[in-house]
């Protein structure tokens, strides 16, 4: 399959709709790690599923071990969304938001938790986001853990993921002092893809 | 004289949606930056008036310009546009000079109290 390609207006917008998604992210974010949350311009690629792995190491340098919670969302343009951070990553985001959380029932937050809660708000967020200024309203299913300590290689194989196009989207994020780093990736058929193109060319063309 | 007024946005899109939620009417020239240095650089010709200001750019972002300014005479009105509604990032560009927040998506209706607020729009 050759890489689904964005014109450079429909990329241009889609980087913007992102940026609006994650600044609604960051806000929930914030809350929910009492932090301030900085952000850096959001940077989205699409490319077939295949590819993915190779694609993300390249926009991210991931070489480690990554946790990754997966969530399915559903309109006309329908898909799932992965939400992917390195397992350590995790861990120190655990320590950082220890305090706050050891006031709560729990002893502490477990990272499964905590992973949990990131990827909630994030997918919320982002996907909610960029489809509602697409004019679609998505439905979620129940977020599942894939795994927490894969190799993106994992994350991708053939069979576990029935998609066929992946929109890259890197959220940057750092937290105070500590970088923290999450990337979303919306996994789609390239039906839904091509629904996503007509929408930002719709978008574009109402300006 | 039109006034001159600086639309500075990495998005193509962004600055088409900022200019259209602009009221009609508004007697301006616009001119247009794609990142923080182009937006100062307009700054430093006399171009900005106003100058709508993105936070998240490539090439000085919108904090980096609003430093900047603070070390030059600041004759401008800076109004911050942005996705990043964190009530800290608010407190942060006022620190820095900005007259005025707003969110993004723009709409008209956000923009005409502010600019009729500083006396920019009658």
């Amino acid at each position: 399959m050759s890489e689904p390609v964005l014109t450079e207006d429909q990329r241009d917008a889609l980087q913007e709709v992102a940026n609006l998604a994650m600044g609604q992210a960051a806000t929930r974010l914030a809350r929910l790690l009492d932090s301030f949350i900085e952000l850096s311009v959001p940077r989205v690629r699409v490319v077939a599923v295949s590819e993915a792995a190779q694609a993300l190491r390249e926009m991210t340098g991931i070489q480690d071990p990554v946790s990754a919670v997966r969530q399915g969302f559903r309109s006309d343009i329908k898909g799932e969304a992965l939400v992917i951070c390195r397992s350590d990553s995790v861990e120190d985001l655990c320590a950082l938001v220890s305090d706050p959380y050891s006031r709560s029932a729990y002893e502490s937050v477990s990272q499964k938790e905590l992973m949990f809660d990131v990827a909630n708000v994030l997918t919320g967020a982002c996907v909610s986001c960029i489809l509602d200024q697409l004019g679609r309203t998505p439905v979620f299913s129940a977020p599942g853990l894939l795994g927490d300590a894969l190799t993106l290689d994992e994350v991708f194989q053939p069979g576990v993921l029935q998609w066929e196009v992946a929109l890259l989207v890197e959220v940057n994020f750092t937290l105070e002092d500590q970088s923290f780093r999450a990337h979303l990736v919306m996994l789609m058929a390239e039906e839904s893809i091509r629904h996503m193109n007509d929408a930002l060319d719709a978008l574009l063309s109402s300006l | 004289m039109s006034l001159p007024i600086v639309i500075a946005d990495d998005s193509l899109l962004a600055r088409k949606v900022l200019t259209k939620a602009l009221p009609a009417d508004w007697d301006v020239e616009v001119s247009y930056a794609s990142n923080g240095r182009e937006a100062l650089a307009l700054y430093r010709q006399g171009k900005a008036s106003v100058m709508f200001l993105d936070l998240t750019m490539p090439d000085m972002n919108g904090y980096q310009v609003l430093e900047a300014l603070q070390h030059e005479d600041l004759n401008t009105f800076v109004i911050v546009v942005s996705a990043d509604i964190q009530p800290m990032a608010q407190s942060r560009v006022r620190a820095l000079g900005a007259a005025a927040f707003v969110a993004k998506p723009v709409t008209p209706e956000a923009v005409l109290p502010i600019l009729k607020e500083y006396g920019l729009y009658v």
